[in-house]
């Protein structure tokens, strides 16, 4: 049905520096912005036992300041010049990024080269970041239902805490951290040598490579950061666990798996075989539980996508009254179907179709495009499987699929965790929670109210989607809104600022 | 290391400046009444339509609120030709998108797909529209699943903040009402969804945009073959009784114990989308609070570490509207947050904006402008806005001249006209007993509610307790644990004020434990301790009492009898 689809390739140019900072330039003259990404090869997963969250409260600390930049000034300069920015951390990476009218790009690669060279740490803007990290945490995972029990999930489907942490870490590690951790991490991960630089938009390449040089290649190499074991056993060991939830007003369960890293047939065909179980009205888990038996509220699922081992989720919300188990074993059975038969030739037209489209809708977007470049540059060596990795997927057969549910997702190696409310409500009741695990933090330094970039694949997105009631954002490039924005909710625009 | 270049020290200037291209609209009206326009953008083989409709859940039925959201959610459940589920597989083999969703002031059906198969996704899109039978079961499941999703909701605070700001801030303007009740879900019939979708689905009162890889008059061509029998109707307009005035300051706490944090929104009445005063205000509110180099945020995050943002909303809609200021902030600040609230709000009404503020504002909102029409979704987002609140058609052309026009003056005209701190209402959902007392300083009016929105008594713990708590319990306290064997356990528990009113942790030499949920009264508390020990983890109750520097208390560990202890303040 899709013969005659072709995409035409994205014009990278890629240089390096001899400090060895990774540069990727693709020119797009449609509108006249410009979108800058640096990612550094550093996440939670560097982070030490008793310094969780140190890589995102670090990644807080690159907007405090540097020798040329004061306090907060990298937010005052990127608005004040009718940008927006942000940054995230993932167990993987740390991410800056802005968009900016074209004019500006001297602007963004002046901030981002003045914090690589010369960050600034201070006691003071240290102990404020820790309070707006803390007040994160609180705000998008204490103080949310259902939330901290996906956290939970990833500490049973993972056994060697490099993986089983979460980025946000937990408030006892936060208080614990130092400016002398600071100042090593920012040694040791925020060299040129261990970041990519993508630019995508309205520029010339020739005047670009001119400012890239100018800004940032007189900043020295460090020797390469210490090697990450990300290793796991295979197994989960069939994990059940019961989470007291306070803030949950409904029972909930979540099913984990853990699957082999990104970039595999295997990884590939699984996470193919987790959108037809979950993604969107016409998967089979939908169509199976909240259509046919009508037994659930909702059923949503996610893949965590790292270099190391990852992991599928499935997140149910019964209907009350309705068995727990029973539901579980109705999952269990169509992932058995699936593992038996296989997809049918209508669910790998669809798959191939939401696939393309996927892959163009994201090409809109010069921010979206930046951050996917970084990615492949950083964790692959090769930014052209922007274009590429599509045709990987594509060649994923029916077959593979089907084998790789049988090897993975039909087992009993796979975690269950029951979300249980707390008695709540009554007032004054004291109230058993479980201990929160920590979590992933999400477009953490500052929320952009106004044009939110669309992270490309953050570990934090799939928790976040899997909260009943939330957006469900996920692995997709931008989409189309489903609703018109409600209310006050940030606008979309200047005419609804 | 080089000594540092010059060209480092100052922020570079800027390239030459290059033009935006604003995309070229066709418009045009069918016989029916439906205005449709397209927009050729070929760039990528894509293409988005959007269907909007000029009723939102402003116009559902007094008795019946929630309907408009019901009825979109249930378009794609059933045509005359096509199943729910034909319409699902359908639109996922394309590997297309169909939704469609309303909010107070308009309803709006989208879909989306590559442009091989724009044909195939507007027949759909244009069945799910003019055909939609409201299967019974399907509207049966319907009710039932939005009514768990509103228990969901209820357990967001920021839900229930914004509910209560809609309540106190409209009255009897149905912007008032932010979700349905669950008596208004039951009372709906597949009858009422039917006639509901006939009346308010006519295409003299909705507008198709299309943007993409297609031709104009081909698309067109098949728009009016496709939508063409859709028969036109009466457009009731926006009779709404008037947005209420306020005449003092009051509070409205949603009392949520336990609560992690304290949502803070503080409201006044705002504007009409179409005010003259828009812009102006839109200045006023950047600088306020739109982004994270506004004051707002400087103030509470970057300067104090109250929050993770603090941020202003200009909540503009085609009849009414309000202006906000919000923050989620650690409990124990509430108060402080709000002293930080209304000095900004003070001051934007007081003192004029300063010369590099306004041009900073400026600066701001003309450059994201372009941002916003770099994608197919992002430009139809700002066409249907124009089309729904009514805004002149040439919008995106002036857009940028209107802001630059604004002037200092006008932005303290609007400060002083739409800022008024003693007429607002703060909204806080939190804690309710430890909220209390921080709020008394800033009005003498406070309402207490609990989460189902219902009215209730102040909370007996007040907020006096609770710095009697800090001040009494909060500390390193040495203790010793008296074991059944006559052995003495060395144990420190710390205590601390924070989050939940109490919080803290146990170390000792049976392991460390964490206090999940504490309860105190005056110079007395208990707590649920999870302890890790080799690797498990085992809970235990812990209470005690204050005497000066004094506890005693005891703790047991699940079944086994309590153990009594006995300590000091570390000092």
């Amino acid at each position: 049905m899709a013969e005659g689809f072709k995409l035409s390739p994205t014009p990278i140019e890629q240089f390096n520096l001899a400090n060895g900072l990774r540069i990727i330039l693709c020119e797009d003259h449609a509108v006249p912005v410009v979108s800058v990404a640096i990612y550094y090869n550093v996440g939670s997963r560097n982070e030490k036992v008793g310094r969780t969250g140190f890589a995102h409260l670090f990644e807080h600390m690159m907007f405090q300041g540097s020798e040329n930049v004061p306090k907060a000034g990298h937010f005052q300069y990127i608005f004040n010049s009718g940008g927006t920015m942000n940054g995230t951390t993932s167990t993987e990476r740390t991410n800056y990024f802005e968009t900016l009218p074209a004019s500006h790009l001297p602007l963004a690669l002046w901030l981002e080269s003045d914090r690589m060279r010369s960050l600034k740490i201070t006691q003071e803007n240290l102990d404020n970041q820790r309070s707006a990290v803390q007040e994160e945490k609180r705000l998008r995972y204490d103080n949310q239902p259902y939330v901290n029990a996906f956290l939970r999930t990833n500490e049973l489907i993972f056994k060697n805490p490099a993986n089983a942490h979460s980025t946000i870490g937990s408030m006892e590690d936060l208080d614990a951290a130092t400016i002398e951790d600071v100042q090593e991490f920012f040694r040791v991960y925020y060299a040129p040598n261990n970041a990519v630089l993508t630019i995508v938009g309205d520029f010339e390449i020739a005047e670009a490579k001119v400012l890239v040089h100018k800004y940032f290649e007189e900043i020295p190499s460090q020797p390469p950061p210490p090697p990450v074991d990300t290793s796991e056993p295979e197994d989960v060991a069939m994990t059940q666990e019961v989470y007291h939830d306070p803030l949950a007003p409904a029972p909930a369960f979540v099913l984990g798996w853990k699957i082999p890293p990104r970039r595999t047939p295997d990884f590939y065909a699984i996470s193919l075989a987790a959108d037809l179980l979950f993604e969107g009205d016409s998967s089979r888990l939908y169509q199976k539980l909240v259509k046919g038996d009508e037994s659930v509220v909702s059923i949503q699922g996610g893949i965590d996508e790292r270099r190391g081992p990852s992991a599928v989720y499935i997140f149910a919300l019964p209907k009350p009254g309705e068995e727990v188990a029973a539901i579980r074993e109705q999952i269990v059975e169509e992932i058995r179907s699936l593992r038996t038969s296989g997809p049918s030739a209508e669910e790998m037209e669809k798959l191939r179709n939401s696939l393309r489209n996927d892959v163009v809708r994201g090409r809109q977007s010069t921010m979206y495009r930046a951050q996917r470049l970084a990615e492949y540059a950083l964790y692959d060596g090769d930014p052209s499987l922007v274009d590429s990795e599509l045709d990987q997927y594509l060649a994923i057969t029916p077959e593979q699929i089907r084998s790789s549910v049988e090897r993975y997702l039909d087992v009993e190696n796979r975690v269950v965790l029951d979300i249980v409310p707390a008695a709540v409500a009554e007032e004054g009741e004291s109230v058993a929670a479980s201990p929160q695990p920590s979590g992933e933090p999400q477009q953490p330094a500052a929320p952009a109210p106004q044009v939110p970039a669309t992270a490309p694949s953050e570990p934090a997105v799939e928790a976040r989607a899997l909260v009943p009631g939330s957006a469900s954002a996920q692995l997709e490039p931008p989409q189309q809104p489903a609703d018109p924005p409600k209310q006050t909710e940030a606008g979309s625009g200047p005419l609804h600022t | 290391m080089n000594p540092q270049h010059n060209f480092l020290q100052q922020p570079p200037p800027p390239l030459p400046p290059r033009a935006i291209k604003l995309p070229t609209a066709f418009e045009t009206t069918v016989a029916n009444g439906l205005t449709v326009v397209v927009i050729e953008d070929k760039r990528l083989p894509l293409v988005s339509f959007r269907l909007a409709l000029r009723t939102g859940d402003a116009h559902d039925p007094k008795e019946l609120p929630g309907l408009m959201d019901m009825l979109t959610g249930l378009l794609t459940e059933g045509t005359e030709s096509r199943t729910s589920r034909q319409i699902a597989d359908e639109v996922a083999r394309l590997g297309a998108t169909l939704q469609a969703g309303a909010n107070s002031d308009y309803t709006t059906v989208a879909a989306s797909s590559l442009a091989m198969f724009s044909d195939e996704i507007l027949e759909l899109m244009a069945d799910v529209v003019l055909r939609p039978v409201f299967p019974e079961n399907e509207v049966d499941l319907a009710k039932q699943n939005t009514k768990e999703s509103l228990k969901q909701q209820r357990a967001q605070p920021s839900f229930l903040a914004n509910e209560m700001v809609a309540k106190v801030m409209f009255g009897a303007h149905p912007y008032s009402v932010t979700a349905p009740t669950p008596e208004a879900i039951d009372a709906v019939t597949r009858q009422r969804v039917v006639e509901f979708h006939r009346s308010k689905f006519v295409p003299n009162n909705a507008v198709m945009i299309v943007a993409g890889d297609v031709e104009q008059d081909s698309i067109l061509k098949r728009i009016e073959e496709l939508f063409s029998g859709w028969q036109s109707g009466d457009v009731v307009g926006d009779d709404f009784p008037p947005q209420p005035s306020r005449t003092s300051r009051s509070a409205y706490v949603i009392d949520r114990p336990g609560s992690a944090q304290a949502n803070i929104i503080i409201a006044n009445r705002g504007l009409k989308r179409t005010s003259p005063h828009y812009f102006p205000m839109l200045l006023m509110h950047t600088v306020l609070g739109a982004n994270a180099s506004s004051r707002l945020f400087m103030n509470l995050r970057e300067e104090k570490g109250y929050t993770y943002g603090a941020y202003s909303s200009l909540d503009a809609r085609r009849t009414a509207g309000t202006f906000r200021a919000t923050a989620e902030v650690r409990t124990a600040v509430t108060g402080d947050s709000l002293k930080e609230f209304f000095y900004e709000l003070d001051r934007i009404r007081t003192e004029p904006v300063s010369d590099k503020e306004i041009l900073d504002a400026k600066s701001y909102l003309t450059g994201v402008f372009p941002i916003r029409l770099e994608t197919q979704e992002g430009l139809i987002d700002q066409l249907v806005q124009i089309k729904m609140f009514g805004l002149p058609d040439d919008y995106l052309e002036i857009y940028r001249n209107r802001v630059q026009a604004v002037t200092i003056e006008q932005i303290q005209e609007v400060a002083q006209t739409y800022v008024k701190p003693d007429e607002a209402a703060i909204v806080i959902v939190g804690d309710g007993a430890q909220i209390l007392n921080q709020v008394k300083p800033y009005t003498d009016e406070i309402e207490f509610y609990n989460t189902a929105g219902k009215r209730k008594n102040h909370p007996t713990g007040s907020a006096a307790t609770s710095h009697a708590a800090e001040a009494t319990l909060a500390g390193d306290w040495s203790l010793q644990i008296d074991t059944p064997l006559g052995q003495s356990i060395p144990a420190t528990l710390i205590l601390a004020n924070t989050v939940k009113g109490l919080s803290g942790r146990v170390e000792s030499e049976m392991g460390n434990g964490e206090l999940l949920s504490a309860t105190f009264d005056g110079e007395s508390f208990a707590a649920i301790v999870s302890f890790e020990v080799a690797g498990h983890t085992m809970e235990a109750h812990i209470a005690g009492e204050v005497t000066d520097e004094q506890m005693e208390g005891n703790i047991s560990f699940q079944d086994a009898p309590a153990l009594s202890f006995s300590g000091n303040r570390n000092s």
